[in-house]
């Protein structure tokens, strides 16, 4: 009987979720991308183990990218780019930088295949745009420290962020279908 | 539709062009700020929003509105005038007498006293980029440009940039980060840089003798920066080779002691007056040597009131 109240709550949030437009789906990541951003801001240690925290306007990018391009994303995600800039010390640009390549490439892939119909592309998608991602930041952290730094926090960011994803991946689809119409005259 | 779908064709390439072009604009900036003129007026910027940014010392709009901001901010002076207080009337009472029979003894300019402004963190970055964290005190609570910080493991690191309310401190484990050192016992003198695995690396090591395995590394007080003596760290042996195993590991308190660096100014900064130009001028109006000795040291006396001192306060 509980069991089957939850899942007519839970059925209840999806319908209300599945009539939400997209302007307010947009609003309603790039609010959950402030919070986390922010609640990262803080010194973060549980039983004396630094928590890693995850780079949450990568996952809106990647979640954004997969309804296609749009200037409000864009913005935003150079927005928060610049936060995460001066936050981690990062040149200028760099996460804003990172942010758009990873909007633009899951764009792209969604655009390219049909996912719908192909889960394999749904689930090897997000981890190669996140690895490429990382790359980059990898790549610009030891182009900006004249070194190669470490790889480890990378990946445990990696790690983390795409936990995230798993997460929070339906809240950054903004219910705009884009991609190739299979089945339909061109 | 068909109207409909070649709108939208339309469209699409307008958003693409715009991705291409921000994405080739934060490359541009991220290329020009390898020019060290262009990145200095971009700190400064960069500095602020920080400041702005991640700064818990800021208050709120409720808080300045309801006047708890202006009752917090007199309970902080007053603590801080309290500490100050306390820490100077058990140390200056018993020690300024001897203190100075002492300094008059052996002639000895006086060291200044040590005053500091104890700050919370309140972010760490300790990502890719820059190991630094930020701490909740800036030019308002006395923090000075220069300034370095420790924790009760030892040293911490370097004010690398100052806000209002807010500063960041570049940390000892930094690649970047270069510190004078000593060993305690073995008084080698090198240079310390942070590396990639939390170790300290030593650098320009002298041709003969090295670092004692479990001996202290001290601040060696050169380049006048970090004051002599320090904790650093100790000495550890990881894949043959010594390190130095960073102290301010040990004290994870959350807070840090920010102190004034040593400021020694240049002898160009206060030139010491030429005996010969000396001798010239009180040769022309005394004849005799004896005042040019006088007017010189009155000279250097007035021209350096408080520079003797290493500290500079």
């Amino acid at each position: 009987m509980a069991r089957r109240r939850k899942s007519e709550r839970l059925s209840a949030v999806a319908g209300i979720w599945a009539e939400t437009g997209p302007t307010s789906r947009f609003l309603i990541g790039t609010l959950i991308v402030a919070a986390i951003g922010l609640i990262g801001l803080t010194p973060k240690t549980l039983f004396d183990t630094e928590l890693v925290w995850p780079y949450a306007s990568l996952v809106a990018a990647i979640g954004w990218g997969r309804s296609g391009l749009g200037f409000r994303p864009m913005v935003v995600l150079i927005l928060f780019g610049l936060a995460q800039d001066v936050i981690v010390y990062a040149p200028l640009g760099c996460f804003g930088f990172i942010n758009l390549a990873a909007f633009g490439a899951s764009s792209l892939i969604a655009r390219s295949f049909d996912r719908e119909r192909n889960p394999l592309i749904s689930t090897v998608a997000p981890v190669v745009l996140y690895a490429v991602s990382f790359v980059l930041v990898w790549l610009f952290a030891s182009f900006s420290g004249n070194h190669l730094v470490q790889l480890s926090p990378l990946v445990n960011v990696f790690v983390v962020t795409y936990i995230l994803h798993i997460l929070t991946a339906p809240v950054f689809d903004l219910g705009r279908r884009v991609g190739p119409l299979t089945g339909s005259m061109s | 539709m068909a109207r409909l779908r070649g709108k939208r064709l339309k469209a699409r390439p307008v958003r693409r062009y715009a991705l291409i072009v921000a994405l080739v604009m934060l490359f541009a900036v991220l290329l020009a700020q390898t020019s060290p003129r262009l990145r200095a007026w971009i700190d400064p910027a960069r500095t602020v929003a920080a400041d702005q940014l991640a700064s818990s010392a800021r208050p709120g709009l409720w808080d300045r509105i309801s006047g708890k901001a202006a009752r917090d901010e007199r309970i902080r002076e007053l603590e801080a005038e309290v500490r100050e207080l306390t820490r100077y009337r058990s140390v200056a009472i018993s020690m300024a007498a001897r203190l100075e029979a002492y300094e008059d003894m052996l002639n000895v300019m006086g060291e200044p006293p040590v005053r500091g402004v104890t700050a919370r963190i309140t972010s760490e970055t300790n990502g890719p980029f820059r190991e630094a964290i930020l701490v909740n005190a800036g030019t308002l609570q006395g923090v000075q440009a220069g300034a370095y910080a420790e924790n009760e493991g030892g040293l911490v690191g370097r004010v690398v940039q100052i806000g209002e309310r807010s500063s960041r401190v570049l940390l000892v484990a930094d690649f970047n980060s270069r510190v004078p050192v000593m060993g305690e016992a073995s008084g080698m003198r090198a240079i310390l840089f942070g590396d990639r695995d939390d170790l300290g690396t030593l650098t320009d090591l002298p041709e003969r003798g090295s670092f004692i395995l479990g001996e202290r590394v001290l601040t060696s007080g050169e380049g006048g920066i970090f004051p002599r003596g320090i904790v650093v760290g100790e000495v550890v042996e990881r894949g043959g080779a010594l390190r130095v195993e960073f102290g301010m590991n040990r004290g994870r308190g959350g807070f840090v002691r920010l102190m004034p660096s040593m400021q020694i100014p240049p002898p160009e900064e206060y030139p010491a007056p030429d005996a010969t130009d000396a001798e010239d001028d009180t040769g022309i109006e005394a004849g005799d040597g004896a005042p040019v000795d006088e007017t010189a040291e009155t000279a250097t006396s007035e021209a350096l009131p408080d520079a003797g001192a290493p500290g500079g306060g």
